[in-house]
């Protein structure tokens, strides 16, 4: 269904927001509407004012100026509830479930059926209200199972019927695959199709180009606050959205460029197992090289680099380091030279709340000062050596590191390792949540350290990346290695090939 | 839903047996096994009668405690208000000789406490600890200020008849400690205030979003755990035929020990009700195993800090994968 088919005055429209914080202007003079049945992608870097554009829809903020029209009508909308009786609903990134109450209980928070007496809850009521709720969005599983029982898509999934329950007409999503493997994502899709059909509007933000023309019937983009365009997918290809994106032309296809002649073989990995449920892991990883472990969301890279690293026991082969057996614990691959930066660098890899200097020292402390006396003037010193090397933006070595974006953080967590001195390092989806400018950065960065002579291997979902960036690829499949592509085999059909079930 | 074995994906995934006993039930069936070889006086029927009766004083505290671990908070305060109670309801039974009136007084005075630990933890966001850390102490310090250190004696003889009677044969504590579980697990795990309990540790945003009043629910929780210590100090006065100033001094710490023996966690809104009741007479179980067995009190005090790292080491092997 286009844009265009649907006659009549949209389902709700916001025209001409503005909003301020001080010191930023983050919305100006942004226009956007919402029909009903449409998917309408939401796409621009971080900081280009889609989650507050998102914000001050569902009433969290309130516009400085600008107006609101639902079905036509003016409204105005000032807080939560505003927008809930206009059956606005968002689905956030961090969701608002409670682990410990099922699916019926959680669907149904704050609105539950009431019982026989003041105060109770009728929960045969509640559960078979939920039971509905989940048949219309073709999710089957049984409303009393916990929520902390259930995997991120299903959380999502109760999120969701959370949402419709609320008679939600207008669904706003952020970043619904952000943390989705390849078939679930596919299930979301499908349930966005099923709410198409049933006339709900659907407001989707993401930052990945093949879903935003996989879902959208119309693209909105939004660059330092302001709109730069509305678009249709059939009429636009992935470099001009970029391009509005960020307001310059961007090669994102970020062409390999040459690389060294590989080196001696930094990691061997041989006839490795491990009880977390991989096998028979044979591979190798040179100096000057990044090598690529792909398949899907569960095939067990994660895993392998938790074994490589020594954070899970392993209970076949060996793994050597620059030739020599390591023991299999953290502390001495790192002391070795290894460095593991884990995919969810939030809650892994930084200390959010310290500055970006005293994460950068963290690892390298023992190197920093070898007599235990903690010397803040060098500490410093060496947090600055490496900001300037990886050209972190941050205003001070004294800030927190929360307060970075998330390409910078990522650097952060990069230089963290560069200041112990890691020679190999294990990068598990190194772009997850940073935007296309950022992407190209880390990935410059990735090619740096490899010409300075490192040794890389990274974990990636995204074939694409996986298909620029690597020198060569191995493709994992139910924790066994299917298969390796060398350089000049290595395409996005080849990975797709080799990593699909069967 | 009704604790963790009503959940049929958790029977499905746990192989029958052994593992699927949660180790507070494990830890009450070996400490019971043990003092009934150990000792000749523990497995008869005047003795087990014995320690549900002594249980219920804890039982009727580690109710309230369950509930508010499960906000993610901790009511430290809850001995020293046991206490004062006490003192408040021997004073006015003396004074007045009427035990609705020193009934009232007593509930007044938990519930006095209960509203000031709810306001300090809710309005003014002081974290629980340190609130009833300090009302711990203006507890204990008023408990002493009216009693001049001394115990409260002479109350009315039959006063103790409520700890040592009897309905239908069954000693009257218990009947209110049954009553008081039943109303707590209907509270938690049948009303609107238990599911926003379940939300107030697991996912206090999600309880914002859906309207509710987060500063309202923590005020009525520190207040359940104020009117049940009143509860309890009726027990404990009646049990004592007295008050005094000292004698709820560590209740707080067996009450908190009984509900995480019982497998509830400190975070999240993980909470088991019934693990508790499992967790107070394990407690129970070993302070009156001890007892007959001759061993000195400080002795017990560490052992229950014993039981409670078994419990959970337990609980925690399990959990592996």
């Amino acid at each position: 269904m286009s844009a265009e088919g649907v006659p009549g005055p949209p389902l709700f429209e916001l025209r001409g927001i503005s909003k301020h914080f001080p010191g930023v202007k983050a919305l100006d003079d942004v226009s956007f509407e919402i029909r009903a049945g449409e998917v309408h992608m939401l796409v621009g870097e971080n900081g280009a004012g889609k989650s507050t554009l998102m914000k001050v829809l569902c009433g969290a903020y309130r516009a400085d100026r600008g107006a609101f029209f639902h079905r036509g009508e003016e409204v105005t909308i000032g807080e939560p509830l505003d927008a809930r009786k206009f059956g606005i609903a968002v689905i956030f990134q961090e969701f608002t479930l409670v682990p410990y109450l099922d699916i019926a209980q959680n669907i149904f928070l704050g609105r539950e059926i009431r019982g026989p007496l003041p105060g109770l809850v009728d929960q045969r009521g509640i559960h078979s209200a939920a039971k509905r709720v989940l048949d219309t969005i073709g999710f089957d599983i049984d409303p009393r199972i916990p929520v902390h029982r259930l995997g991120v898509a299903q959380q999502q999934m109760v999120e969701i019927a959370k949402a419709l329950s609320q008679d939600a007409r207008i669904l706003v999503m952020d970043e619904p695959t952000a943390a989705l493997s390849d078939r679930e994502t596919e299930l979301l899709f499908a349930m966005i199709a099923r709410l198409k059909q049933n006339g709900v509007a659907i407001v989707y933000i993401s930052h990945r180009l093949a879903e935003v023309f996989a879902l959208g019937d119309r693209i909105t983009v939004l660059r330092d606050g302001r709109k730069v365009g509305s678009v249709s997918p059939s009429e636009t290809g992935p470099d001009q959205l970029v391009a509005l994106m960020v307001g310059r032309s961007v090669d994102t296809t970020y062409a390999r460029p040459a690389r060294p002649q590989a080196g001696e073989v930094v990691l061997e990995v041989k006839d490795v197992g491990a009880p977390s449920g991989i096998a028979d892991i044979n591979l190798t990883v040179r100096a000057g090289e990044i090598v690529g472990l792909s398949g899907l969301v569960g095939s067990g890279r994660t895993e392998v680099a938790r074994a490589i690293f020594g954070a899970d026991r392993i209970s076949a082969g060996e793994i050597r380091l620059f030739g020599e057996r390591i023991d299999g614990s953290t502390q001495d691959s790192t002391r070795r030279g290894m460095a593991l930066i884990p995919e969810n660098r939030k809650s892994q890899g930084l200390a959010l709340a310290r500055s970006v200097g005293d994460n950068i020292v963290l690892a390298g402390l023992r190197r920093l000062f070898p007599t235990g006396i903690f010397l803040p003037r060098r500490a410093v010193q060496a947090a600055r050596a490496v900001i300037d090397q990886l050209r972190i933006a941050t205003p001070s070595v004294h800030r927190a590191v929360g307060t970075l974006s998330g390409g910078n953080q990522q650097k952060v967590v990069i230089g963290k390792w560069l200041n112990a001195r890691a020679r190999f390092f294990i990068f598990d989806e190194p772009t997850r949540g940073i935007d296309v400018g950022a992407k190209a950065e880390i990935f410059r960065l990735l090619d740096k350290l490899v010409h300075d002579g490192a040794a890389i291997l990274m974990i990636s979902s995204e074939q694409t990346e996986i298909v620029r960036v690597c020198d060569r690829a191995y493709v994992m499949r139910s924790g066994r290695i299917v298969g390796e592509l060398a350089r000049d085999q290595l395409t996005e059909a080849n990975i797709v090939t080799l990593g699909m079930h069967r | 839903m009704s604790g963790r074995t009503a959940v049929p994906t958790f029977l499905a995934r746990v192989p029958a047996g052994l593992a699927r006993v949660p180790g507070v039930a494990l830890v009450l069936i070996v400490l019971c096994a043990g003092f009934g070889v150990a000792s000749a006086g523990f497995a008869t029927p005047t003795n087990i009668a014995n320690i549900l009766v002594q249980s219920t004083i804890l039982l009727l505290l580690a109710l309230p405690m369950t509930l508010i671990i499960m906000t993610e908070g901790l009511d430290l305060s809850m001995g020293a208000v046991l206490t004062f109670a006490s003192i408040v309801f021997a004073v006015s039974v003396i004074a007045t000789g009427s035990f609705a009136l020193a009934l009232l007084a007593a509930l007044g005075a938990g519930l006095a406490f209960g509203l000031v630990n709810g306001l300090l933890v809710s309005v003014l966001d002081i974290p629980p600890f340190i609130a009833t850390l300090g009302t711990l102490g203006i507890a204990q310090g008023l408990s002493l200020l009216v009693t001049d250190g001394q115990s409260v004696v002479g109350i009315p003889r039959w006063i103790d008849g409520i700890y040592s009677g009897r309905i239908a044969g069954i000693p009257l504590p218990i009947v209110v400690a049954a009553f008081a579980y039943a109303v707590t697990h209907v509270l938690l795990y049948r009303t609107r205030f238990g599911t926003y309990i379940f939300a107030l540790g697991g996912n206090r945003e999600a309880l914002k979003i859906a309207g509710i009043s987060v500063r309202g629910m923590l005020i009525k929780v520190y207040l359940f755990g104020g009117l049940m210590a009143g509860f309890a100090a009726l027990l404990m006065t009646a049990r004592l035929n007295s008050a005094h100033p000292t004698a709820g001094i560590g209740m707080e710490f067996d009450a908190i020990a009984a509900v995480a023996v019982g497998g509830t966690s400190f975070e999240r809104g993980n909470g088991w009700l019934f693990g508790t009741l499992l967790g107070v007479l394990a407690v129970g179980v070993l302070r009156n195993g001890l007892n007959l067995l001759a061993v000195p009190s400080s002795a017990q005090v560490a052992s229950i800090g014993a039981l409670v790292i078994v419990a959970l080491f337990i609980d925690g092997l399990r959990s592996e994968p």
